[in-house]
């Protein structure tokens, strides 16, 4: 029977561990247990102990350490119960885990190299790393979906273009910066004054706001006309050329 | 003009490694092994005067890139975005695809024990890893190998640069005996 060991150093938080071979490297690892004879019964029943929270993960991740939970159990009882047709005295039901292991720690090994080689080439920096090299455009994906798939997309595809939908979109006329220069002119022919409100009062729109309003603007700077405001938000006055010095004394 | 000054100047505008090859073909008077010996002097002469850059062998390549001493310099200055390391299950993807390329998507599951569908589309994404057969048997499986871009990632010269595998110790096999 195996000891019970004291399991500090054994409480795990499963979503630390990349996967069930991960967890079983650990807690072969923390116990300094010997990969060519391990004791099954005991890992697996710390195994079982370490992922009761398994429930927690996403459904394929907490697959992969049931899936493992699995083949340890299986192991345990074939070294309980031998069966019988096992010809060959040698053969050992924790082998091919152990060679699982091994190879798993082997490219763990691997790829700390590699980080180790990243960490190195990061510390030479090449002309223009501000602007990273744009990664090379993306593989052609080979194409998954069968024939039939296909024409059923296609053919879907022709149904709903068959019919287009009877709709009608209705454009406003385009506002005319010439149009609205000679308005304003024409405008302040009859008066030596006018509210900017009162010219964009016929039609409303903001479109016709935004014209009217660089159409003064643009009379402004042309000398035509001015524009005198007397306080923020106040009304916006337009007045003909030499006219505002009358309202002044008004 | 100096052939060793044009290639200084190619090396200058680069920001990727260029082959030897790529090198020779800005001037008429140049092949392959005109270039590395004009490389050999550059460095030499880099090394001579303490530049902050030198030539390093990168992905079958050559490219200017600064010494690591200066990399703390150029760190502190803030547009250097710091280096983009790789996740652990990434790394340990690319080490299978590294080792056993070419290698499908089942392999990698097998080994690391886990799924590795995310993992791989965010390598070959980044341009690390692609598709480069397809395999045998049911489905055709893609088989993955690694690019150049992956040489680049981590500084190697080619595929040759990965440790061996019989250098990779396997720490299990040297664990104490407790339980016999």
């Amino acid at each position: 029977m195996d000891e019970a060991l004291p399991l500090d150093p054994l409480a795990v938080r499963l979503e630390r561990f990349q996967g069930p071979l991960d967890l079983l490297l650990h807690l072969i690892r923390e116990q300094d247990i010997d990969v060519f004879d391990i004791p099954i019964a005991r890992i697996t029943r710390q195994f079982l102990d370490a992922i009761a929270g398994v429930e927690r993960l996403e459904l394929e991740r907490a697959g992969e350490f049931v899936e493992m939970a699995a083949t340890l159990i299986r192991i345990k009882a074939r070294m309980l119960f031998p069966r019988p047709d096992d010809d060959d005295e040698e053969a050992d039901p924790r082998a091919e885990l152990v060679r699982r292991l091994l190879e798993y720690e082997h490219f763990r090994e691997a790829a700390d190299r590699l980080a180790v080689s990243e960490r190195e080439r990061a510390r030479h920096h090449a002309k223009g790393y501000v602007e990273p090299r744009p990664a090379p455009a993306a593989h052609e994906v080979p194409l998954e979906s069968t024939w039939p798939e296909v024409w059923e997309a296609v053919l879907a595809l022709a149904e709903r273009l068959r019919e287009p939908e009877p709709g009608y979109t209705v454009r406003g006329r385009p506002v005319r910066m010439e149009e609205k220069l000679t308005y304003v002119l024409s405008v302040l022919a009859d008066a030596p004054r006018v509210e900017f409100a009162s010219l964009v009062a016929p039609w409303g729109t903001r479109m016709h706001a935004v014209i009217s309003l660089l159409a003064c603007l643009e009379l402004t700077k042309r000398g035509t006309l001015r524009l005198r405001q007397s306080a923020p938000f106040q009304p916006l006055w337009v007045f003909r050329r030499g006219e505002e010095k009358e309202a002044d004394a008004a | 003009m100096r052939p060793d000054r044009m290639v200084e100047a190619l090396l200058f505008a680069s920001d990727a490694p260029l082959s030897a090859a790529e090198i020779a073909r800005i001037d008429e008077s140049l092949d392959e092994q005109r270039v590395e010996a004009l490389l050999a002097g550059l460095r030499l002469e880099y090394e001579r005067e303490g530049r902050a850059f030198g030539i390093f062998e990168i992905a079958g390549g050559y490219q200017l890139l600064t010494r690591p001493e200066y990399a703390p310099v150029l760190e502190r200055f803030d547009t250097v975005p710091p280096p983009a390391r790789l996740s652990a299950p990434a790394l340990e993807t690319l080490a299978i695809i590294a080792y056993r390329q070419p290698v499908g998507r089942a392999e990698v599951e097998e080994i690391r024990g886990v799924g590795a569908g995310g993992v791989l589309k965010t390598l070959q994404e980044r341009g690390l890893v692609e598709v480069v057969a397809r395999g045998e048997g049911l489905g055709r499986p893609l088989l993955y190998g690694t690019t150049g871009l992956f040489l680049e990632h981590f500084g190697f010269r080619s595929i040759e640069d990965l440790p061996r595998p019989e250098d990779l110790p396997v720490v299990l096999t040297r664990s104490v005996e407790r339980d016999g």
